[in-house]
């Protein structure tokens, strides 16, 4: 998630898994992009647009990225 | 005979579209945040009566100036667009006669995109290698500003027109152009498309302006991109396509001198180029003034890279092309000792 926030160029600490991502300031189709770089990069995830456009929170987006979350994974909601 | 990349020309629109103009019409953007996020400053933009065609019969006529070509030499002419004079007749045939080509010489479209020039290569060396042709031109064209609504800044910031014409000759030489790597799904035809206006749906008259979720807006006579989706696309089949077409060539990473990938965004070329592992002194991105141009992103790339110098004699260039359709293609060629034909 704190990876997810220097993306988005959003302070550490912006973000929480229950939020909505469309409450989540610079969440658009690019921010999608990159968290799918993001996900491949760190933990050799390649997710789908589609998994991203049904997404509702944060959390859900995380939940995409199955078990190989680092220690820092909250638990998901989905 | 085998097939052989003698020069490579290009042709660009005049009008520069900036990020600074881009910025004026898009609020909360900046200049500098479109660069950030593109690797693009600029892109050129055809002229409201200008075709993807002019500007291919326009490089073309460079090419055929610089090396002295002898345009009754020609006997074969490939045209890679999607965006093409008419529905019908074939625009290379309206090329073969604005170029003086002779009337002996076959020509055809080929209707691809990002993954063309790789399969323009394809056609090349089979027609050459199975003695069908002898002097070939593949040009490249293509004016996606006509087909992106202003309203979309997702696509207005990344493609720009341009063409490109390579000249592919036959000579008596070990093999310069292969193996080849190919790849469709069409299972992805609707992430990357412009649903009206051939035969299936009509263009609609007076659309609706469809907003999305990210503030873009478009109809459904203008171009759509799932960006998200094309990046899993690429993520998903470039690393593949590298890796086959080494192992088919019998050569380790290390071997190839260059890598010129599709120009799709600066972005995902920083990323693929990371995840393959690729130096960055091997790695060519010429995007900044041109944008992503479609089928001739790869030979505007070697052309710049040739001119800068990151392209030397004798060098083993991996080519990867990848995009709408999907459609995916890779080839390695050997650049000659000697560029001059």
């Amino acid at each position: 998630m704190r990876a997810l926030e220097g993306q988005l160029e959003l302070p550490e600490g912006t973000l929480n898994g229950n939020q909505a991502l469309a409450d989540v300031e610079g969440w658009d189709s690019l921010a999608a992009v990159l968290f799918i770089a993001l996900a491949d990069e760190q933990v050799g995830v390649i997710v789908s647009g589609d998994q991203i456009a049904k997404s509702k929170t944060l959390d859900d987006l995380l939940s995409l990225l199955g078990d190989k979350l680092t220690p820092e994974r909250p638990r998901s909601t989905s | 005979m085998k097939a052989f990349v003698a020069a490579i020309r290009s042709a660009l629109p005049e009008a520069v579209l900036d990020n600074e103009q881009l910025a004026s019409e898009y609020e909360g953007w900046s200049a500098a945040k479109i660069y950030a996020k593109t690797g693009i400053r600029s892109r050129r933009i055809a002229a409201r009566d200008e075709c993807a065609s002019d500007l291919a019969f326009r490089a073309a006529q460079t090419l055929i100036a610089d090396e002295r070509l002898d345009p009754a030499s020609v006997d074969f002419l490939l045209y890679c667009t999607q965006t093409p004079d008419y529905i019908l007749p074939t625009t290379a045939c309206v090329l073969q006669h604005r170029l003086g080509l002779p009337v002996s010489c076959g020509a055809l479209d080929f209707n691809l995109g990002c993954s063309g020039y790789i399969y323009g290569l394809g056609l090349a060396k089979a027609l050459i290698e199975s003695g069908q042709a002898l002097t070939l031109l593949l040009l490249t064209a293509d004016t996606y500003s006509k087909l992106l609504n202003p309203a979309d800044k997702s696509v207005r910031t990344l493609f720009g027109d341009g063409a490109t014409a390579t000249l592919i000759v036959a000579r008596e030489q070990e093999t310069l152009v292969g193996p080849f790597v190919y790849g469709t799904d069409g299972a992805g035809a609707e992430n990357l498309i412009v649903p009206t206006g051939g035969r299936r749906r009509p263009v609609v008259a007076q659309a609706e302006l469809l907003p999305d979720d990210s503030g873009n807006a478009r109809t459904v006579n203008d171009l759509y991109m799932n960006g998200a989706e094309i990046f899993n696309f690429t993520l998903r089949t470039v690393p593949t396509a590298v890796e086959q077409l080494l192992v088919k060539a019998g050569i380790a990473q290390e071997a190839v001198d260059l890598f010129v990938f599709h120009q799709a965004n600066s972005f995902m070329l920083d990323h693929l180029r990371r995840k393959l592992r690729i130096p960055a002194a091997k790695f060519v991105i010429a995007m900044e003034q041109v944008g992503n141009t479609v089928s001739s992103s790869i030979p505007i790339a070697l052309q710049q890279a040739l001119e800068q110098g990151q392209l030397t004699p004798g060098a083993l260039v991996m080519l990867v092309g990848f995009g709408v359709g999907y459609s995916w293609g890779a080839t390695l060629i050997r650049w000659p000792a000697t560029s001059s034909f």
